[in-house]
């Protein structure tokens, strides 16, 4: 508690600079919101659904599902970064807390709209999941899951709302187990499938929990030197050796564990010769995947094990930016991968499905983009989300 | 009560689809979502090509995972005959199930329309209901309760082995065979139209049923069996098949 | 969710279709007094207790399946096949049960019309405008009876395509013979399947298709039948092809040829790709091993005199010489003596000593292999199976004789059936028995005028020259001709064609010849559809769809005894249409001189029914149908069993309990083998009779041409690559291409959806360039198509195979909306001399990357 106090900032210079900073981001987040939106909700609303690039030939979760789950688990994976503070004690991790928190808000509910223009009846599933209790399926889980975690998420937050000296939260270990519980959920709803080789087994969700972890690192940097206008000397000495120190060096591992389970899956993929497994030939060929693989992976992880690039707050926002692209691609290749062999098609499908968004998957995106930042630069304009650090 | 089962005959299927087309007209499907598929396959080279095919219904798995990994239990497997059916009014349309499907059984309804124009816009309907075909099933079959009837938006629809039809057979029946007159209006439409009869449907519970003598006697197999599912659907191949029942799915 | 539950009331559906609901003449689900049946319909009514059931036929390919149809609160909305109809027992094709979107297709015409647009062309708009149905029927007769006045009658022309009863094609006849045309009416069996029939004819004398007696046969080979795909009764060979290879003993063993691998050959148990056009050749190596291996049917054939068999590869056999009758000097008997020495003695086929002489001692299965590209050993192990199995049918279509020889590669295919003893055989083929139908309600020759009976449109040609020396003497129709001959003003310009069930601009080879020349021709069609036909038309007037409809139809060739059924619509026509057999009757009508009395006379379609049906009074079907109420009830008249048996050489009629009555050969003659000389000859005399002709249009050898010969097939257009365009299962004989469900399932084979893909051998595309899924560019000297592309590995590297369906331009939005062009563009139109068949098949093309 002392160490928050200690460090309280210059106010006066900080809140007039944050102001029109922040207003600057939320307008921004506005209009990507109403771009991404509006072009999703009209196209939705004229023709529906049909417009999608999904079909039933076997390529049933597209770009808005991708969308999701990447929002979700980078929320969740925020939330678990603010447990270090707030659960585990982690001084250091005190100052990028609270951003984590509103960005974990952020991307919680840009990515649970996502899905509520994806599902079919979204009204529906309010009240038929808590309401029939099938207890084997993992979606089940995940619904309750999320739900409990948006609520105690919530409710930590507007505890915060514009008191930027609170100090550790103990509901945050709530927060923080949803959280845990939601990513490893979110893990075994692919990882379960046995009928789908690409995604099943019981690596998936410890690949999502490290996911989510790299994911959530790479935002709070990112989204912490935004808050610092991309200059690493205007951040405050004790975020700044966190950055220097401790996080770039976690950012670093937590990278290289991805590395070896992405790579790892694919040299599993591409060796083995079960019925499905042909996926990960043909996404190898693919220069998207070595985009992912090599360009957010390998390189985020070399500047971020450097100690002379790790230190550099330019090579920290581009590894960040890298691996938060990376991961988009890499949730995309796994969602998709998983279901291009067909199953049971026939001459009526080819070998290998193909699959690239449509303009209004793409909006999705954008509407999520622009909702989860406006929330985020919403609370940091007028709910005090950047009061701190 | 009975456990619905088909039996169906590769040996003598000739591929030509009239169990598609029969299903998709007494089910009011869209152009080529077909509950019931026939799907081909060719290997080879020239002279000597092998052209195969292989119709597929819903399996109506005894351990169904769509049922399973449906989070609301909008699909469950009727108690009364056996079979998987899809609830719409609590179907939230997250596809799950279709994803969890590993015969690809289940069709979601908005999606681009397999043939141009699309049907639904030249029969439109108003509200949830996708489209209003004037051939549409009698009114008194539509259940919405066991996804029986025009598909409305934002919902999967299966197979239901006809289940409008089945279900009104008369108590005990070990076999529904188009070609017995008590039978014929309660056999599935996609039996009752084979015109070789390389499909048989009965109770798989009842040990007298022709169903379970086809499988006996002539090595009925059920597709990808490592999965578990144990399918209530049996392919017989012409005798010997090399296909061999996984432990855990063998028949109880 | 209420929406989902709330179905559309009847109120409202009525309303937007027009429907009042079931007509009174159907037959209730629960059919009191029927026993079983009763059981499961009852409880079906409880369910659904405004269901009705009506009998009708499928529409949608020659078969006639029985089918049943039903109708719930004004919706027709499911189609089964009827169980106590003996082609469809119960089952369907996957065309059947589509039936009810032929009847609610939105594209369907509203009512009566005529033409606005003078101009005519594919990019012309008609500007048809609704008229009343007496203003188009008048305007019709007005052509037509100022035609007559001008002494110009036979310039005016009724094609048809599918006619199916006497209530329909059957009236255009009489029709033309009151009228004055020569051209009233002109089939298309040319653009059929003529070449079957004339080969049957010139070798059997039955000129016409076989039945079949599947159930007992123990061998099939067919060739280019598409038994699983095409040919009819389609619903019924499968019925049978799930018995005889599943259900039979011993199972029936079927060899299938054919130029890519379909589901017949992929399900037979040897598939052979031939070269197409070569059938003959095949068939003529199978005849010559039956005859070198001693494996024909001696019981029917006959035998060298000392039972030695003589016929050695390359060596001739002499013919016996009947001895002089020995007369027994106490009672002048005259006995014949034993025929002694090498001689061949021929017993119900002639001309075969000759046949082998000629032709066949050379024709080795070497030989045919580098004829026919198919190995030697599978045509010698196919020979031997077919040669020694009994009872075995050689059965043969479009695939073998669409070719420029395909009067003796359907001759020489035939004549297997001959050697093998299958004629008339149980288990084998015969033909088929017409019904017993009542008198007309008048007889038309009491109504001909001056005109009709002297005119001079007696001494006018046909206009598509069928029975000229300059054209086709001995075809029995040559529709596709008529474009052409139009165009030429040779032997005359036709004036006004009504047009009935038939598409001939679309279908015609080389239809672009017929999109110019009718231009100038006041055209009436009466499809219910929109077609490319009816783009040309001056007057529509269109016909109720088969739901909606009184139609008679007698049975196609099918098992041999008679059978007819009845079409009873489901519900009242849904807009203003009329049937065909009530337009001609009400044109007739309309008609100056006695001829309208006639046509008072038959006062409706209906009533003509009606009367047929009397003719059941006296002889009731096996079913109980004696009148027209139980016929309508039933839909279907039928009387087993076929009158006529050949066992072992000998041929029996049926004495009314069984085969026993043995025949004579005069009466075998007359009956059965009504060739000249009442045997099958392989030697055909009528051919031989016609010899003069056919070496003067064909330039053929006199010496050889009424046998079974080889002769090279002629490839027009111009590539190198044969162009095969067969019919696949779902094609409703143009009635299916504008069907969304067919187009979603068109050629499961190789997942032709929404498009047919031309089929390419992987060798033939690389050559090009030519990669799975490309656009390609076919071309001939006709034309050139565009089309999507399959690399398959079942399809000849010399063959292209694209299904014969899409590229309509004028035939509905869906069929329009399909990306494939039309392979009768790329169609050479050429025509067998001798049957007239057009050659869908034998244009040979080039093909590219579009």
């Amino acid at each position: 508690m002392a160490m928050m106090t200690d460090t309280a900032p210059t106010s006066g210079h900080d809140t007039q600079g944050r102001g029109s900073h922040f207003l600057l981001h939320l307008i921004v987040a506005l209009v990507l919101l109403a771009l991404g939106g509006g072009y999703a909700l009209t196209e939705i609303l004229e023709f529906g659904k049909v417009q999608f690039n999904t079909n039933n030939a076997g390529i049933h979760w597209g770009m808005a599902i991708v969308t999701y789950d990447y929002f979700l688990l980078t929320s969740t994976g925020l939330a678990m970064v603010a447990s270090l503070w707030h659960v585990f004690g982690m001084a250091e991790f005190a100052p990028i807390a609270r951003r984590a928190l509103w960005l974990a808000m952020a991307g919680l509910v840009g990515g649970v709209a996502v899905l509520f223009l994806e599902l079919g009846a979204p009204l529906t599933a309010l009240w038929a999941t808590p309401l029939n209790m099938q207890f084997a399926s993992p979606l089940f889980w995940k619904v309750l899951l999320v739900g409990a975690y948006a609520i105690s998420l919530a409710i930590v937050l507007f505890g915060m709302i514009n008191k930027p000296d609170a100090g550790r939260n103990p509901l945050m270990i709530l927060v923080g187990g949803l959280a845990l519980a939601v990513t490893l959920v979110a893990g075994l709803v692919y990882g379960m499938m046995a009928m789908r080789p690409v995604w099943f087994g019981g690596e998936i969700p410890v690949v999502f929990l490290i996911e989510s972890f790299v994911g959530a690192l790479a935002f709070t940097m990112f989204f912490s030197h935004l808050k610092n206008g991309f200059n690493h000397s205007n951040m405050r000495p004790d975020t700044r050796a966190l950055f220097e120190g401790t996080l770039a060096r976690m950012f670093a591992i937590a990278i290289a564990l991805h590395f070896i389970l992405h790579a790892g899956r694919a040299i599993t993929g591409l060796w083995s010769n079960a019925e499905g497994m042909q996926v990960w030939g043909y996404m190898t060929a693919q220069p998207l995947f070595h985009i992912a693989l090599w360009g957010c992976v390998a390189l985020p992880f070399v500047l971020m094990v450097l100690p002379g690039t790790r230190s550099n707050g330019m090579m920290q926002i581009v590894a960040a930016a890298l691996v938060m692209i990376g991961l988009l691609i890499s949730r995309y290749e796994f969602i998709i991968g998983g279901q291009m062999v067909p199953m049971f098609k026939g001459t009526w499908a080819p070998e290998l499905l193909s699959y690239s968004p449509s303009t209004g998957e793409w909006a999705l995106l954008v509407l999520a983009v622009g909702l989860a930042n406006t929330v985020y630069a919403f609370g940091a304009w007028k709910l005090g989300a950047e009061d701190r650090a | 009560m009975p456990k619905w089962g088909m039996v169906i005959d590769l040996e003598t299927c000739t591929g030509c689809q009239a169990c598609t087309t029969a299903c998709a007209m007494e089910n009011n499907r869209l152009p080529g979502e077909n509950w019931q598929d026939v799907l081909f396959y060719s290997e080879g080279e020239y002279p000597n090509l092998n052209l195969s095919w292989l119709p597929r219904p819903c399996m109506q798995c005894e351990n169904p995972s769509c049922v399973s990994v449906c989070p609301t239990k909008a699909t469950y497997k009727d108690e009364g005959t056996g079979i998987v059916l899809v609830d719409w009014n609590k179907c939230i349309g997250c596809k799950y199930c279709m994803v969890a499907c590993p015969y690809g059984v289940r069709f979601y309804m908005d999606e681009a329309p397999a043939v141009e124009p699309d049907v639904r816009a030249e029969f439109p309907a108003s509200g949830r209901r996708s489209w209003n075909p004037p051939f549409k099933m009698p009114d008194e079959y539509e259940d919405a309760s066991k996804g029986i009837g025009i598909q409305p938006k934002g919902v999967v629809s299966k197979c239901t082995f006809c289940y409008h039809k089945v279900s009104q057979a008369p108590a005990g029946v070990a076999d529904l065979d188009e070609d017995n007159p008590e039978t014929k209006e309660f056999t599935p439409a996609c039996v009752r139209v084979c015109a070789p009869k390389s499909r048989f449907f009965g109770d798989l519970d009842n040990p007298d049923s022709h169903v379970n003598a086809l499988i006996a006697e002539k090595g009925g197999v059920r597709l990808k069996e490592e999965t578990g599912n144990k399918p209530q659907v049996y392919y017989l191949s012409g005798g010997g098949s090399p296909a061999v029942p996984g432990n855990r799915s063998r028949r109880s | 969710m209420d929406e989902i539950n709330t179905g559309i009331s009847r109120r409202k559906f009525l309303a937007t279709t027009g429907t009042t609901g079931a007509l009174a003449a159907t037959v209730s689900l629960g059919v009191p007094g029927m026993g079983l049946e009763a059981t499961s319909a009852e409880a079906q009514a409880a369910k659904t207790p405004n269901t009705v059931v009506t009998k009708n036929i499928c529409h949608q390919c020659p078969a006639r399946c029985g089918i049943d149809v039903y109708t719930t609160d004004g919706r027709v909305h499911a189609i089964y096949g009827t169980a106590d109809h003996p082609i469809s027992n119960g089952k369907l094709c996957p065309k059947g049960p589509l039936g009810i979107y032929v009847l609610y297709d939105p594209d369907r015409w509203r009512g009566p019309m005529k033409r606005t647009n003078p101009n005519k062309g594919r990019n012309e708009d008609p500007g048809f405008v609704p008229v009343t149905w007496d203003e188009a029927l008048q305007t019709v007769a007005d052509r037509l009876n100022g035609l007559r006045e001008r002494g110009e009658s036979h310039r005016a022309a009724m094609l048809y395509g599918r006619g199916w009863g006497a209530s329909c094609a059957g009236l255009l006849g009489t029709f033309g013979g009151l009228y004055g045309s020569p051209n009233m009416p002109i089939g298309h069996s040319s653009m059929c399947s003529d070449g079957s029939i004339v080969a049957k004819g010139y070798t059997d004398g039955n000129a016409s298709y076989n039945s079949h007696d599947y159930r007992n046969c123990n061998y099939l080979l067919m060739f280019g039948v598409g038994f699983l795909e095409a040919f009819r009764p389609y619903n019924n060979n499968m019925q049978m092809w799930g018995y005889m290879r599943g259900r039979k003993t011993p199972k029936t063993r079927v060899t299938a040829v054919d130029v890519h691998v379909n589901t017949t050959l992929a399900a037979a148990d040897r598939g052979l790709l031939i070269r197409p056009g070569t059938d003959g050749a095949l068939a003529l190596a199978i005849a010559h091993v039956i005859l070198t291996e001693g494996l024909w049917e001696r019981s029917f054939v006959g035998d060298f005199a000392d039972r030695q068999n003589r016929f050695v590869a390359g060596q001739t056999v002499t013919a016996a010489v009947a001895p002089e009758p020995v007369i027994n000097a106490e009672t002048g008997e005259a006995t014949s003596p034993e025929i002694t020495g090498e001689g061949f003695v021929e017993k119900w086929v002639t001309g075969l000593v000759d046949w082998w002489n000629i032709e066949l001692k050379d024709r080795t299965v070497e030989w045919a292999s580098e004829i026919t590209d198919i190995p030697a050993r599978d045509i010698l192990a196919t020979a031997r199976e077919f040669g020694s199995t009994r009872p075995a049918m050689a059965i043969f279509e479009r695939g073998a004789h669409s070719h420029t020889n395909g009067i003796y590669n359907g001759m020489a295919i035939h004549s297997l059936n001959a050697l093998v003893g299958s004629l008339f055989a149980k288990g084998g083929m015969a033909y088929q028995m017409g019904p017993s139908y009542g008198p007309m309600p008048a007889d038309a020759n009491e109504f001909k005028d001056d005109w009709a009976n002297n005119g001079d449109w007696k001494t006018q040609p046909r206009v598509d020259k069928k029975g000229s020396s300059d054209g086709y003497l001995l075809a029995r129709n040559m529709m596709q001709e008529i474009g052409p001959n139009h165009l030429a003003g040779d032997p005359y310009k036709l004036d006004t064609v009504i047009f009935y069930q038939n598409n001939a601009i679309f279908t015609a080879p080389n239809g672009q010849v017929w999109e110019e020349a009718m231009k100038d021709v006041f055209i009436v069609d009466t499809s219910p559809f929109p077609t490319e036909t009816g783009h040309y038309a001056d007057i529509i007037l269109p016909d109720h769809t088969y739901l909606e409809r009184y139609q008679d139809s007698p049975t196609y060739p099918f098992e041999g005894y008679p059978l007819t059924q009845l079409r009873v619509p489901a519900i009242k026509p849904i807009y203003d249409t009329k049937y065909f057999g009530d337009v001609i009757i009400e044109l007739g009508k309309r008609m100056n001189g006695p001829m309208a009395d006639y046509y008072r006379a038959l006062d409706s379609a209906e009533n003509v029914l009606r009367h047929l049906a009397k003719g059941f009074e006296t002889d009731p079907g096996d079913n109980g149908v004696n009148s027209w109420e139980s016929w309508v009830e039933k839909g279907v008249w039928y009387k087993k069993p076929y009158f006529w048996q050949q066992r072992d050489g000998v041929f029996f009629e049926w004495d009314g309990t069984d085969y026993n009555r043995e025949m004579t050969p005069e009466e075998v003659g007359q009956k059965l083998l009504k060739t000249p000389s009442g045997k099958f000859e392989f030697r055909s005399a009528a051919l031989e009779a016609n010899s003069d002709w056919i070496v003067g249009a064909t330039g053929r050898d006199p010496a050889n041409l009424m046998f079974p010969i080889w002769e090279p097939p002629v490839h027009p257009g111009g590539g190198d690559l044969y162009f095969v365009t067969p019919k696949v299962a779902l094609h409703a004989e143009g009635r299916g291409h504008n069907i969304p469900m067919v187009i979603a399932h068109l050629q499961p084979t190789v997942g032709g959806r929404g498009e047919a893909f031309v089929e390419i051998n992987p060798v033939t595309a690389s050559a090009r360039g030519i990669s799975d899924g490309d656009r390609v560019r076919i071309s001939s000297d006709a034309g050139s198509i565009e089309a999507r592309c399959r690399v398959y590995a079942g399809v000849r590297p010399d063959t292209l195979v694209l299904p014969m369906e899409y590229g309509h331009w004028a035939s509905g939005r869906w069929s329009k909306a399909v990306p494939t062009e039309h392979c009768g563009e790329a169609t050479v139109n050429q025509s067998d001399r001798i049957t007239g068949q057009a050659m869908y098949y034998s244009t040979k093309v080039q093909v590219a990357k579009a």
